[in-house]
């Protein structure tokens, strides 16, 4: 019909009007994927980080040690399990570990922290945030050596440098406690107080024979997967494992409840405010096409008067109003192409703002503004408002198809 | 011919030196055992008084102490009156304390074991370890002779390479005569001094002349310091091994 091309024409009419609209709309295309965007970026390198730094995202783990990470509850066979869970699909990585909380002492002072027992043969910078932030010494080389990696914070506050012994002293498989000596062979920072001041690295034989498990017993296999959104899947198919069912399986979102949250509490912040922009947007399209409706009040009353239907004087704002959010996407993309390119690739430098300590909800935070947006994403800012732009036309629509004829044309 | 004697006299020295050798190890072990058995003896009663001072407080305290073997002591606070009663445990590698106020025995955790001990200079693990130094450590005599117009012997103890020991090393010198301790030092692994055990009082305690104070001094705060003065000390006296069992603690 050529109810397309009069509403075309019909937005056309009043030039600055609809370009002003479409700049909103255009400009509401920006806010939301510069807000979406970091949160889509930021999230995941949170999670990410919060994955390498001992549980991954995915975590199976002894039954009941979410609420109680004692020493004695413990996975075995973990050797098998660990292969497994390696040639699932999407799975980047699976190690075993024991992680658990030690007392460390030096001649100088004793200090409460924690330790993750590892192989030195499966970690990597890029699955273990701690030998990524190595900046003195090395890894140790043997999995039932004397080695330890220790944060650079603990070091400093025991008094020790690399090549030192320390103790460590912790409750075994059966409630008695044991303690054990390690040499420093490296130090790491990562930026995060609470990891630098509490952590190391051990070598998982070692401890197991401190602990008195067996060689293939442990209590964490921390798994690494290509993409952060697909934990609960990926859950759901280790679980599924014959192996696994003796075992607790853990999202990254139920084994770093403290970073879920703050992700859920910035998330919802965001979706206020994403919320309030669409609201004066949709306000913005709800004003110019009630303006347009209303002054062409004696128009609709001649179209009327010469037979058209209030259902297709609807149907034509309507319409109206989805070409006006057509251009205003068009022209919003145009505006926040480079904006977007920018971000993706530059960012906005804000460590100035952020102090020395880069960390938020326990996870290390890039200094740098930058945003990456999902495909899932894109696809919803578009229909989001689109969808707006549509919603805001309704009103004017059943205005102008409720014109009176005859009294808009008795009215200049 | 000449083969033949060398190898006799190789066969007559080689045990002859190990048996010197045997025996300066056993004498260490001995002189050591005597200087542990001091205060202990096969059981032991004590009365003692500790003081404390730090930068933040100082505290005064009396307690009686018992002691069966190396590895069984049972402490309980006589004064100050508002801690009147709390105990310590020490059963092999456990220490438990029980306090009467709140009528609760707690075991004490790894995470506590580096704790200081009723507020001393003393850790809870100290009271764990002293009785395993000749598990931990290799002793030996670096010094026999007058030094300072004293008979004395000095014995350096080096950790054993897997004991879970934080210190570098152990210095410790006794007066020859009477095998009277003097002075301990521990050292970090450095060769730093981090703390130092110095015995003085010689007084009339159990039957014979004992050193009895003895005062802990961290080497990094030289004002600080532990005394525990003995007042009274009673040797092989009989106890009962139910005495140190985490039951009694209660009935006490």
């Amino acid at each position: 019909m050529k109810l397309n091309q009069l509403a075309w024409r019909n937005i056309w009419r009043r030039k600055r009007r609809t370009l002003i609209t479409a700049f909103s709309i255009g400009f509401g295309v920006m806010l939301s994927v510069t807000f979406t965007g970091s949160g889509d970026y930021t999230y995941t390198q949170m999670i990410d980080m919060g994955a390498s730094m001992g549980m991954g995202h995915v975590t199976v783990e002894p039954l009941d040690y979410q609420l109680k990470p004692t020493l004695d509850k413990r996975l075995s066979e973990t050797d098998t399990l660990r292969q497994q869970i390696f040639a699932l699909d999407g799975v980047v990585d699976a190690t075993v570990r024991i992680t658990g909380q030690a007392m460390f002492a030096s001649a100088r002072k004793s200090i409460g922290g924690a330790f993750i027992a590892v192989d030195p043969a499966f970690e990597k910078p890029d699955n273990n945030l701690l030998l990524r932030s190595l900046v003195e010494g090395e890894m140790f080389a043997e999995k039932d050596g004397r080695g330890i990696v220790i944060g650079s914070k603990l070091a400093e506050k025991l008094h020790v440098k690399i090549g030192k012994k320390v103790v460590y002293t912790t409750t075994d498989a059966h409630g008695e406690i044991v303690s054990n000596i390690a040499r420093i062979t490296g130090l790491f920072l990562t930026g995060i107080d609470m990891v630098d001041g509490n952590m190391a690295l051990l070598p998982i034989a070692s401890v197991q024979k401190t602990l008195g498990y067996a060689a293939d017993e442990a209590s964490v296999i921390a798994v690494i997967i290509s993409d952060q959104r697909h934990a609960e899947a990926m859950r759901d198919s280790i679980a599924a494992l014959p192996q696994a069912k003796n075992a607790a399986v853990l999202t990254w979102k139920k084994a770093q409840p403290d970073l879920a949250g703050v992700i859920a509490f910035d998330k919802a912040g965001n979706y206020i405010s994403q919320f309030l922009v669409g609201l004066l947007i949709a306000v913005g399209i709800l004003n110019t096409m009630l303006m347009s409706v209303l002054e062409r009040n004696r128009e609709f009353g001649v179209m009327m008067a010469v037979g058209m239907s209030p259902g297709t004087l609807f149907r034509l704002v309507m319409v109206e109003s989805f070409w006006l959010a057509v251009v205003g996407l068009i022209l919003g993309i145009i505006i926040t192409a480079p904006w977007y390119y920018y971000l993706y690739y530059t960012g906005i430098d804000l460590s100035g703002t952020f102090g020395s300590d880069f960390s938020y909800g326990g996870v290390l935070v890039d200094p740098v503004f930058k945003a990456r947006l999902f495909r899932e994403s894109i696809i919803a800012i578009l229909a989001g408002v689109f969808l707006l732009a549509l919603l805001a036309g309704l009103y004017p629509a059943w205005r102008a198809g409720r014109v009176p004829p005859i009294e808009s044309l008795k009215t200049i | 011919m000449k083969m033949l004697l060398c190898l006799l006299a190789l066969f007559l020295t080689s045990p002859c030196l190990a048996t010197e050798d045997n025996t300066l190890k056993e004498r260490t072990r001995d002189i050591l055992n005597k200087v542990d058995d001091l205060w202990r003896g096969e059981s032991s009663y004590a009365v003692v008084s500790m003081q404390v001072k730090t930068e933040h407080y100082s505290r005064n305290m009396r307690m009686e102490g018992w002691s069966k073997g190396k590895e069984k002591t049972l402490f309980r606070v006589l004064e100050p009156l508002r801690e009147k009663g709390t105990m310590t445990l020490k059963s092999d590698n456990h220490i438990f304390t029980y306090l009467p106020k709140t009528d609760r025995t707690i075991r004490l955790t790894s995470g506590m074991m580096m704790g200081s001990w009723m507020g001393s200079h003393l850790t809870n693990d100290d009271l764990v370890k002293e009785a395993r130094l000749e598990e931990d450590y290799d002793a030996e005599i670096s010094f026999e002779g007058m030094r300072d117009n004293q008979q004395i012997i000095e014995f350096t103890l080096t950790p054993k390479a897997d004991a879970p020991v934080v210190w570098g090393k152990l210095s410790l010198i006794i007066l020859a005569d009477g095998y009277t301790p003097l002075v301990e030092m521990y050292y970090d692994e450095d060769m730093a001094l981090a703390r130092t055990f110095i015995f003085s009082g010689m007084k009339m305690l159990g039957g014979r002349e004992r050193p009895a104070i003895l005062r802990v001094t961290p080497a990094d705060k030289p004002d600080e310091f532990t005394e525990f003065i003995y007042e009274k000390l009673e040797l092989n006296i009989p106890l009962s091994d139910a005495m140190f069992s985490k039951a009694s603690l209660k009935n006490r």
